[in-house]
C-alpha cells in the first residue's frame, strides 16, 4: 500500500499541492490541458542522521578536551610545578555515535512541516534528520522538470516545528521544540549547506512551540505570533523581537494552531487542547468569541479519544480530544477545523467584525483527517486522509465553495488519487506495510500531565 | 521522590510536623489578622530542617502548578489580606517588587520594613521551600499583629520562567531580584538559567521604565553570564558601582538572603550587577 499523506500545503489558487510521505516531498500540479493532476516534482531527504550526530559528539569531545586541558594547567599552576610544556598528547579516542539499544523506541525520520513564501516562489520544510530548515526554489515553467531545487539547508540546534516568513520573504522564521525562534535567511544562495555560524534565537518561550504566524498592523509594522504548550499566545514585534507586545490570555489547555485571516483586520483564530475554538482581536488583546465544540464533536469521538491508561479514570470514560488545525480562506469569511483522529470537518461562518462563530456545515469524510490546508483564493480546503483501510484511494479530499455552500469535489479527489497512485505505486519509500505506517497524529501528546512531586 | 520515603511513614517526626503546619496554614492563611484576634498565641517560627528538599527543580517539566489564566484573574486578596478593600472589593495596591526564586525568604523579610508601601512577592518553584516561607510569613504576621508588620510580603509557588506573564501586567513591576540562582554549570543546561537573552524580553515586559533588575551570585562564571546577557539586551543598561554602593536594596541583598549568609560564613565572593529598564525604542 501507499503510505498516507502526512502533511500537505496548497498554493493559493489550489493548482499546486505539496505533500509529505516520510522523508519525501511530492508535488502535484493541476494540468489544465490534461484536466487533472500530474506529478510535478519530488525531493527526498537523504541526509545521514549519524553525520550530524557525529559532528556534534566530536565537537563536544573537543570542548571537553579543551576544558580538561585548562583545568589541568590551572592545577599544575596551583601546585607550582615546573610547567614545562610537557604536552601529554594522549591518543584521543574517536568520538562514538551512540546507537539506541534494542528496547529503544523506533526512530522516525520525516518532514514535519512545510510553508510557502508569500510570493509562492519558495518552499520551506523542516527536516528531522539533521533538524534543519530547507529552502527550495520553485519553478513550474517546464512540466518535464522537477519543480524543486534545493537552495539552502540550515541545521538548527533543536528540532524545528513551525514555519512562517517575513512580510518581504527575506527570512523564514522557525519555531523549535525547545521554544526558540530563529530567523533564517531565505534568499541568499551562494551555498546549499549553510555556514557554521551559530544562530542566536530571536525570541524564546520556556515551552514547546506549536505554531508561528506573522501579521502586519495598520501602520505596516510586523508582529509575530507564537503559540506554545503552556496555553500562551505571545505577540512580539518584528524585527525588534526583544519588545513583547502582549500575551493573549484565555486558552486553558495547550494551543496547537494559529490562523490569521485576510478578511478580518486584527483577527486571529486559535485552537488546541481546549473544548473550544477562539477568535481574538490581537490589537486589543481581547478574546472576542469562543465556539464550544464539545457537543459538535460528540458523535465523532471514538476509542482514539479515550485518555491513555495511565491517566484514565476508573469507569474508563475519560475522553480527551484536541483541535489539530484551523484554516481560513482569502475572500470567504469562513474557518474550517478538525479534531485529531476524527472524520469530521467543521466549517464555521465568522462575522468579520464581531468575530462570532456560527456553525455552517459539518462534513463527514470517509476516513480520519490527517492534515488540513487551504487553497486560499480558490475557496477550497484540502484534507489528507488516513486511508490505510481504503483500497488505495481517498488520499485527500477537496472541499470547495460552490457559491452557496461547501461540497466535496469528487472529480478532483479521483484525479488526485490517480496522480498519487501513478507517481508512487512503485516508489520504495512510499510503499509500506500497514504496520510500517509512520505516526500520523502528534497533537494529543501535547497534553500536560502534571508531575506530583519535584 | 527517593529521599522523601519517610513522608509516607505516619510516625515520622517530619511528617507530623508538616501536617501540623499544613493545618495551621489552611486556618491562618486567608484570615485577616486584626486587633481582635491579636491576643491569640504566638506562633513558633518554622524550622528549616523539617522542610528539606532536593536543591534543584527542573524548570522545563510539567509541575502541578496553580497559576491564573491572566493577571486579571489573580486573586491577590488571599496573599495580602490587609491590602484588600472590602468596600470596593479591590486591592488597594498591586505587587511592584518580585523576588524570583526567593528561596527561604530572607530577602522578603528584610525588604518588608524598608518598602512598607509596596507589595513584595517571592516566587519559588520548590514546594517545601515555599511552604517554609509561607509558614514563616504566617508566624511573623501573627507575632506582629499589634504593629501590622509583614503584611506586605507574600510568597507563591510557581515557575516564573514559564508563567510570569500570567501574574503581572505589562510594566507592573518596579524591582526584580535574582538572588543566588541555580548556576546550571553544564553548557547544555544553559537554557535552564533564569537569565537568558530570550527570557529577559519577558522580564522587560513586566518591568516599568526605570525599573531595576538586581542580580547577585557567588559563582563568577554565572555572574559574567548574567551581566553579559543583560548588557547585550537592548532594553537594559548596567548601573554603576557608585549606584550599587548607594542603593539600600543592594545592601540588603548582600546580607539578608540565606545564601548570602552562607557565602559570608564560607568567606566566598559575592558578585552584584544591577540594571535599569530602558524605554522601549520606536517600533519599526
Amino acid at each position: 500500500m501507499i503510505h498516507p499523506l502526512q502533511t500537505s500545503i496548497s498554493s493559493h489558487d489550489g493548482s499546486k499541492i505539496f505533500c509529505v510521505i516520510k522523508n519525501m516531498i511530492q508535488v502535484f500540479r493541476w494540468d489544465q490541458t490534461l484536466g487533472g493532476f500530474a506529478a510535478a516534482g519530488q525531493w527526498i531527504d537523504e541526509q545521514d542522521k549519524t553525520a550530524s550526530i557525529k559532528q556534534k559528539v566530536t565537537e563536544e569531545q573537543q570542548r571537553q578536551i579543551a576544558e580538561n586541558e585548562t583545568k589541568r594547567r590551572k592545577l599544575d599552576k596551583d601546585a607550582q610545578e615546573n610547567t614545562q610544556s610537557e604536552v601529554i598528547s594522549k591518543s584521543v579516542k574517536e568520538a562514538k555515535v551512540p546507537i539506541p539499544g534494542s528496547g529503544a523506541p523506533p526512530v522516525y525520520n520525516y518532514i514535519r512541516n512545510m510553508a510557502l513564501s508569500r510570493n509562492e516562489e519558495l518552499l520551506f520544510a523542516c527536516t528531522d534528520s539533521d533538524k534543519a530548515v530547507v529552502v527550495f526554489q520553485l519553478d513550474f515553467s517546464d512540466p518535464a522538470k522537477n519543480c524543486l531545487t534545493l537552495k539552502r539547508r540550515q541545521p538548527l540546534p533543536k528540532r524545528p516545528n513551525a514555519l512562517t516568513t517575513t512580510k518581504d520573504d527575506q527570512k523564514v522564521l522557525v519555531g523549535d521544540k525547545f521554544g526558540d525562534v530563529y530567523a533564517v535567511n531565505a534568499q541568499e544562495s551562494d551555498s546549499v549547506q549553510a555556514t557554521n555560524e551559530k544562530l542566536e534565537p530571536i525570541l524564546g518561550h520556556v515551552s514547546l512551540l506549536t505554531d508561528i504566524a506573522l501579521a502586519t498592523d495598520s501602520d505596516g509594522k510586523q508582529l509575530l505570533f507564537t503559540a506554545d504548550r503552556d496555553e500562551h499566545i505571545r505577540v512580539t514585534h518584528f524585527p525588534q523581537t526583544y519588545v513583547v507586545n502582549k500575551w493573549l490570555y484565555g486558552s486553558k489547555k495547550f494551543v496547537s494552531t494559529l490562523c490569521l485571516p485576510e478578511w478580518g483586520s486584527n483577527l486571529l483564530f486559535s485552537a488546541g487542547g481546549d473544548n473550544f475554538v477562539c477568535s481574538w482581536n490581537w490589537e486589543s488583546g481581547e478574546l472576542l468569541d469562543t465556539l464550544d465544540i464539545s457537543d459538535l464533536i460528540e458523535p465523532y469521538l471514538g476509542e482514539a479519544q479515550l485518555a491513555p491508561k495511565k491517566f484514565q479514570n476508573e469507569s474508563n470514560s475519560l475522553v480527551e480530544y484536541a483541535v489539530s488545525k484551523i484554516v481560513t480562506f482569502s475572500n470567504l469569511p469562513y474557518v474550517a477545523f478538525f479534531v485529531e483522529q476524527t472524520k469530521a470537518l467543521f466549517i464555521c461562518k465568522v462575522d468579520p467584525v464581531l468575530a462570532k462563530f456560527t456553525l455552517a456545515q459539518t462534513i463527514e469524510l470517509p476516513f480520519n483527517i490527517v492534515s488540513l490546508t487551504t487553497a486560499m483564493t480558490a475557496g477550497t480546503t484540502i484534507a489528507t486522509l488516513d486511508n490505510r483501510e481504503s483500497d488505495g484511494t481517498s488520499f485527500a479530499s477537496f472541499i470547495t465553495w460552490d457559491g452557496t455552500q461547501f461540497t466535496i469535489d469528487g472529480e478532483r479527489n479521483i484525479s488526485f488519487d490517480k496522480a498519487v497512485t501513478e507517481k508512487l505505486k512503485d516508489d520504495s519509500i512510499a510503499n509500506v506495510d500497514s504496520q510500517e505506517v509512520y505516526p500520523l497524529y502528534h497533537v494529543a501528546s501535547l497534553r500536560k500531565r502534571g508531575e506530583l512531586y519535584s | 521522590m527517593k529521599a522523601g520515603m519517610s513522608l509516607d511513614d505516619p510516625s515520622s517526626k517530619r511528617q507530623a510536623y508538616r501536617l501540623k503546619k499544613q493545618e495551621n496554614r489552611e486556618e491562618l492563611k486567608h484570615v485577616r489578622i486584626d486587633e481582635s484576634s491579636a491576643q491569640s498565641d504566638k506562633i513558633d517560627l518554622p524550622r528549616k530542617r523539617f522542610y528539606r528538599q532536593r536543591a534543584h527543580s527542573n524548570p522545563f517539566s510539567d509541575h502541578q502548578l496553580e497559576y491564573p489564566l491572566s493577571p486579571d484573574d489573580m486573586d491577590w486578596q488571599k496573599l495580602y489580606p490587609a491590602f484588600y478593600d472590602k468596600a470596593t472589593n479591590k486591592m488597594s495596591k498591586e505587587v511592584t517588587i518580585a523576588d524570583i526564586g526567593c528561596g527561604f525568604g530572607g530577602l522578603l523579610i528584610d525588604l518588608s520594613p524598608e518598602f512598607s508601601d509596596n507589595l513584595i512577592l517571592g516566587m519559588e518553584i520548590r514546594v517545601q521551600v515555599t511552604n517554609y516561607v509561607e509558614d514563616r510569613i504566617i508566624a511573623l504576621r501573627t507575632n506582629n499583629a499589634d504593629t501590622n508588620d509583614y503584611q506586605n510580603i507574600s510568597v507563591l509557588r510557581g515557575n516564573s520562567m514559564k508563567f510570569l506573564p500570567n501574574f503581572f501586567h505589562k510594566a507592573q513591576l518596579e524591582k526584580m531580584f535574582f538572588c543566588f540562582p541555580d548556576p546550571h554549570f553544564k553548557q547544555r543546561k544553559h537554557k535552564a538559567r533564569i537569565i537568558t537573552n530570550t527570557l529577559l524580553s519577558e522580564y522587560a515586559y513586566v518591568l516599568k521604565e526605570g525599573g531595576i533588575v538586581y542580580t547577585i551570585t557567588d559563582v563568577l562564571d554565572l555572574h559574567q553570564w548574567m551581566a553579559k546577557h543583560l548588557e547585550e539586551h537592548p532594553l537594559f543598561e548596567r548601573l554603576s558601582p557608585e549606584w550599587e554602593s548607594s542603593d539600600k536594596c543592594v545592601q540588603i541583598m548582600r546580607n539578608a538572603t540565606e545564601e548570602g549568609k552562607k557565602v559570608e560564613r564560607n568567606k566566598g565572593d559575592k558578585y552584584v550587577a544591577c540594571f535599569v529598564r530602558l524605554p522601549n525604542p520606536i517600533i519599526i
